[in-house]
């Protein structure tokens, strides 16, 4: 019994997201959107996966190189976005530097500005990545420095009481109590890696599944184009569940009761 | 013994030699994303004719004409497409470049709206809303066309939008009418149904531009005059075959990019009808006409940019084929 | 006199730190001999900027505002669409299953691609901008104050249940107090978000604003009003991050906040 509703809850999520599809599908045909606006996600997968005489389009090629961007700009930006902010959080000094040229970068809109990172660094993986990493590694610096600063007053007082080192306080107190901080801009940052991926290759690829929706957009082709959207949000889904779940080894004691009591 | 051997290696040598100076690597900026008017490229590296000629040719996509000038100018690019006012007046600023052949000789700037707006000639566009993309071509050249046809610029609402968006813009009259190239027809054809979709092509009342042409950038003019020769002897010849052939055409270019091919071939064939010209049939496909490119220059100078030296610092049409390429009307 | 040295203390460096990148921008520009059509002079941008001559058929004024007025209407729609949100998500596992991957999803596709549904959907103007504005920023706000609620001492719970609190006074006493660094975090993330958002927005459809005014003057290779508006954008963008810095330090006046910096 218990068994069958812990295997129900795991399928929660696909089966919602199958929920959708089935309302897109029946949206489309009832109120007959025209193809060029909405395609039925049935036409669109129909793209997907029947042999296309009439175009080359070689999805399994794209898909493995939107899948590679995507997680090498994750690692990327998990790893730089983490360092940098203990470097904010270490010295004050670096924060007073760093931090405004972060949120300056951060708000500047990216499409504004690619054409000229194309221009300098060329097409191709570099530039791509480049790209992803600045549309992503804003939440995980903000939401980790914050976790690194938010100790509990009295714990802090403690440590330096018991003459505990600057470093000390960063390796036993500080990083471990940012752990759900960092997650959480781990969240944030996976999906928009995601959304960086594409971008990018909207701007600096002609390879990829974000060129083949540009590609198809302005060819005015919509089952191709919500293929490949249905497909970017998948791996947006499993990237953020991965954390999810790594989430859940690093802190199994942080998840017990959730708000539902 | 060693004699022979040494004779080998020196043949060998100079072999090796004699194709490495051969081949020229071209890095080629196309002004957009795929469309129809770019496949003769595909066809001539589909059918070998680049290598013959000992040019390796890398086709880039592009982002608009401003972006392939800026590539052309900085070398990143050695030759590309753009639409002429935008390299003229970008001359005129110190870009290091130059036109040297043309691509549509009747330009194909058009507007679409719905025929039941009541628009007829292009002087109905006052007072109506324009949706374009402010780095379109249509944008940048409306203000001499305004004035050809006796409007005030800023007699239209312009709204700017995504290029992605022009037949959603049109088909959900959201905008009056949508600035687009005839060639794209058969895409707006997807929003409006073809008996309800009106059309008015800019050069059928007067305008007379120049648009889509190759530039090229100065150094490699002046380093490499032969490369530069073969290539634009490949594209015509290539064109000349692609206007000839074009279901073919459309088939090779579907080898090498995601494309449904029946839109691109009512696309190529559409791009065909601003081939068929007086002045192609008696010169050649490419052929610079110098009274218009004067004109299109005059264009750029009336926007107030500051035109300096005359019409040869511009353009040259020292490297189109010779004899010309002329295809079946 | 205090007050006033702080004060002091606080502008000087961040206005020495602009000078000097502005110094170091017209060096580059100088030293790699760049040409005006693919990056301006920090001279040209403000020469365009305080011309007081129209740009893209409207002052700069009209730009200026429009954006603004965009992005404060969207990010108060965000923060408070976004903190709803979650307290729906952290209320009841069965909203929290369904909208968890529908957010996600949401998030992971990227909104420029959908620029002419929204055009059929919004059409263009201020709505339009602010709905594609808070749908691009809502994301970091909804995360970050779920994880806030779900975050409380497990003691505390303990405590307050044995005491018979209710679900609704457990959210409003002990949750919602204690997610605000959390929520704070998230209103930072967001606030640079949002004015790429109504950005995003404005590149689908406008007839003003900065967003199209970036397009307009690219289009026309006229970088310095391009540049103009880019930096403008930003400095937005840092100003809100700044304000809701004061809100913070202003609603959670107990956080200390000590620097690693100081042992």
């Amino acid at each position: 019994m218990k068994k069958t509703a812990s295997f129900l809850s795991r399928l929660k999520t696909p089966m919602v997201i199958l929920a959708l599809l089935v309302i897109w599908e029946l949206c489309v045909r009832i109120f007959k959107v025209k193809e060029y606006i909405l395609p039925s996600p049935i036409v669109s997968l129909k793209h997907l996966f029947l042999a296309q005489p009439d175009a080359n389009y070689n999805w399994l090629l794209h898909i493995r190189i939107t899948l590679m961007e995507i997680a090498l700009s994750f690692a990327v930006t998990s790893v730089m976005g983490i360092a940098i902010a203990i470097g904010i959080a270490w010295s004050s000094a670096i924060k007073k530097i760093a931090m405004p040229a972060f949120v300056f970068l951060n708000s500047l809109p990216v499409v504004a500005v690619a054409p000229l990172l194309v221009l300098w660094y060329g097409y191709g993986l570099k530039t791509n990545i480049l790209i992803a990493f600045l549309v992503s590694f804003f939440p995980i610096v903000i939401n980790t420095t914050v976790g690194l600063s938010e100790i509990d007053d009295d714990l802090l007082d403690l440590v330096k009481y018991l003459h505990g080192t600057k470093t000390q306080i960063f390796m036993k107190l500080r990083i471990p109590n940012s752990l759900p901080y960092i997650f959480t801009g781990l969240k944030i940052s996976s999906t928009m890696c995601v959304v960086g991926a594409i971008v990018g290759e909207f701007i600096a690829s002609d390879r990829g599944l974000g060129y083949i929706i540009i590609n198809s957009q302005y060819t005015m082709d919509s089952p191709p184009i919500f293929a490949g959207l249905m497909l970017v949000s998948l791996f947006g889904v499993v990237l953020f569940g991965l954390v999810s779940a790594a989430e859940k080894l690093c802190m199994p004691w942080h998840f017990r009761v959730k708000g539902s009591d | 013994m060693k004699k022979r051997m040494l004779a080998t290696f020196a043949v060998a040598v100079l072999v090796l030699a004699g194709l490495s100076a051969q081949t020229t690597k071209i890095n080629f900026q196309l002004n957009w994303s795929i469309s129809g008017d770019h496949a003769p490229y595909y066809v001539a590296i589909e059918k070998g004719w680049f290598k013959e000629e000992g040019l390796d040719v890398n086709v880039m996509l592009g982002k608009g004409s401003g972006f392939t000038v800026q590539m052309v100018d900085a070398n990143k690019a050695q030759i590309g497409i753009s639409d002429a006012p935008v390299p003229i007046e970008a001359i005129a600023k110190g870009a290091k470049l130059k036109i040297v052949g043309i691509i549509f000789d009747k330009h194909p700037n058009c507007m679409f709206f719905w025929k039941d707006s009541g628009i007829t000639k292009p002087q109905d566009l006052k007072g109506k809303t324009v949706a374009v993309p402010a780095s379109d071509g249509h944008k940048v050249m409306w203000p001499a066309f305004a004035k050809l046809i006796g409007l005030d610029p800023n007699d239209v609402k312009f709204v700017n939008i995504d290029p992605t968006a022009k037949p959603a813009a049109l088909g959900s009259r959201k905008a009056d009418v949508v600035f687009e190239l005839y060639t794209g027809k058969p895409f707006m054809e997807k929003a409006v149904p073809a008996d309800q979709l009106g059309w008015i092509i800019w050069a059928d009342y007067g305008f007379n531009a120049y648009a889509h042409s190759y530039i090229a950038n100065d150094d490699f003019i002046k380093n490499n005059p032969e490369a530069l020769r073969k290539f634009l002897k490949v594209s015509y010849r290539a064109w000349q075959y692609t206007l000839n052939n074009i279901p073919e055409a459309i088939d090779i270019l579907s080898k090498y990019q995601p494309i449904n091919r029946d839109d691109f071939v009512a696309n190529l064939t559409a791009v065909k009808e601003f081939f068929k010209t007086e002045r192609y049939k008696n010169f050649g496909i490419g052929y610079i006409d110098a009274a218009r490119m004067q004109d299109t220059i005059n264009t750029v100078k009336e926007k107030g940019v500051d035109i300096k030296g005359d019409a040869k610092d511009y353009y040259t049409s020292a490297f189109l084929p010779n004899p010309p390429y002329k295809f079946n009307y | 006199m205090n007050k006033r040295a702080s004060l002091a203390g606080k502008i000087l460096p961040k206005l020495l730190y602009a000078i000097v990148a502005i110094a170091l921008w017209q060096a580059l520009i100088v030293v790699f001999k760049v040409k005006e059509f693919v990056v301006p002079a920090p001279l040209a941008v403000f020469k365009s900027l305080f011309s007081g001559q129209k740009v893209a058929e409207n002052t700069w004024w009209v730009h200026i505002s429009t954006t603004l007025s965009e992005i404060a209407v969207s990010y108060i729609f965000t923060a408070v669409a976004g903190f709803f949100l979650a307290i729906l998500i952290c209320w009841s596992k069965f909203l929290r299953a369904i909208l968890m991957p529908l957010i996600a999803v949401l998030n992971s596709l990227p909104k420029i691609a959908l620029a002419p549904l929204f055009l059929i959907w919004l059409g263009y103007g201020f709505a339009a901008n602010v709905t594609i504005a808070i749908i691009v920023a809502f994301f970091p706000i909804v995360l970050n104050t779920t994880v806030g609620l779900d975050s409380v001492d497990e003691d505390l719970l303990d405590l307050v249940r044995y005491l018979n609190a209710s679900k609704l006074q457990v959210f409003m006493k002990i949750r919602i107090p204690n997610s605000l660094p959390y929520v704070f975090s998230g209103l930072k993330v967001s606030a640079t978000m949002i004015v790429v958002g109504v950005i995003v927005g404005e590149f689908v459809a406008s007839s003003q604003g900065l967003g199209f005014l970036i397009k307009d003057s690219q289009a026309m290779m006229n970088t310095p009003p391009m540049f103009a508006s880019l930096f403008i954008i930003s400095g937005l963008g840092l100003g809100l991050f700044a304000f809701i810095g004061l809100l913070e330090r202003l609603l959670m006046p107990w956080n200390r906040r000590e620097e690693g910096g100081e042992a």
